[in-house]
């Protein structure tokens, strides 16, 4: 039968450090209450895998949606996490070498992993942000409008 | 990995017994105990949808030799190697993918230590009933297997005699490719299915 959503999982590795594992990471839908909330909160788990990731997502019954390659810096301020980035189109499937960019925009991404609970996160995520401004805008995401 | 039947007229836990006492008079030093469990997962009926797919099994391994990984693999597939953080992402997957948590099997015993090889003598148990005996040798300096099968094949002969296998299927086409965990994990996950399939040891005493 059809399902409601479909579940989703990325699969992620560097392009510029070889040997190093592929990321896979499942989130959640956005937690409830998440309204008043200043950033997105959605549950996390994050694994570690070897290279033959996307073979086995394969054969788990997964099949590959998008796939996209990022180049930009990565910043930290304790916890935080600010990544500034340009996304490029893959122009022939699985080859990362032919790629262009899909706009000429970099995107601001704040995140953070946090245990559980941990809520007032979200104010330290929004003090951070007002200090970007008027050069950047941080906007929470409504994934829904995405999808 | 290698299965070892029960000896005549003994029960599983003697054999181990025997098994052990040979190494010990070898010269083997006990190094602590081990454990390798394999779970069963199947492909929830609500997701084979129109498309007719035969259900799949993806077995779900841990090896206490390798402590934070978890293994996944499919008969005559990949198998990934994944931190274990991977168990949490099977219980969000539920939905997709049931546990079939009857078929749970594992085989723990003692690990010991002869020079440069790892013996581990397993008793495989389903449940609370003991099904065989998985005795798993390894030479730790070399990584590729057909570089020192003949001085494996030596080494079991003087405490296994007999029951020594023949080279395992998983070197088979690769004989020149690097050894890796994964080889290890998938020699259980035959050696497991082979097992569950066997008559249960009958117990004495059935009406």
């Amino acid at each position: 039968g059809q399902q409601a959503s479909p579940f989703v999982l990325r699969a992620r590795r560097a392009l510029d450090k070889g040997g190093l594992p592929w990321h896979l990471r499942y989130l959640g839908q956005p937690e409830i209450g998440d309204k008043s909330r200043h950033a997105l909160v959605r549950n996390c788990v994050d694994i570690a895998t070897s290279d033959n990731l996307t073979d086995f997502l394969v054969e788990m019954g997964f099949r590959m949606d998008h796939e996209f390659v990022a180049k930009g810096h990565v910043f930290r301020k304790g916890i935080m996490k600010i990544v500034v980035y340009k996304i490029f189109r893959i122009l022939m499937p699985g080859n990362t070498d032919s790629i262009e960019p899909l706009s000429l925009s970099y995107l601001v991404e704040l995140n953070v992993v946090a245990p559980a609970g941990q809520d007032v996160v979200s104010d330290d995520m929004r003090n951070f942000a007002e200090q970007l401004k008027p050069l950047v805008h941080l906007e929470k995401i409504d994934p829904k409008r995405l999808m | 990995v290698a299965q070892v039947p029960v000896a005549e007229g003994k029960s599983v836990q003697q054999t181990v017994e025997l098994l052990t006492r040979k190494l010990e008079l070898l010269g083997a030093d006990k190094q602590g105990a081990f454990c390798v469990d394999c779970e069963t997962y199947h492909t929830a009926a609500a997701t084979m949808g129109a498309q007719g797919q035969t259900g799949k099994l993806m077995y779900v391994m841990h090896n206490s030799e390798y402590p934070l990984s978890c293994f996944a693999l499919f008969e005559n597939g990949p198998c990934l190697i994944a931190d274990a953080n991977f168990d949490i992402l099977m219980v969000k997957l539920k939905g997709f993918f049931q546990n079939a948590k009857a078929n749970k099997i594992e085989s723990r015993g003692t690990r010991y230590q002869y020079c440069d090889f790892l013996v581990k003598v397993g008793t495989v148990t389903m449940g609370p009933s003991a099904r065989g005996i998985a005795v798993e040798v390894e030479y730790c300096p070399c990584v590729i297997a057909n570089d020192c099968w003949n001085l494996l094949m030596e080494f079991m002969q003087s405490f296994m005699g007999s029951h020594t296998p023949g080279i395992p299927s998983v070197f088979g086409t690769k004989h020149d490719s690097i050894y890796s965990p994964a080889d290890t994990m998938v020699q259980y996950m035959e050696l497991f299915n082979k097992i569950r399939k066997q008559q249960q040891v009958p117990v004495a005493g059935i009406r």
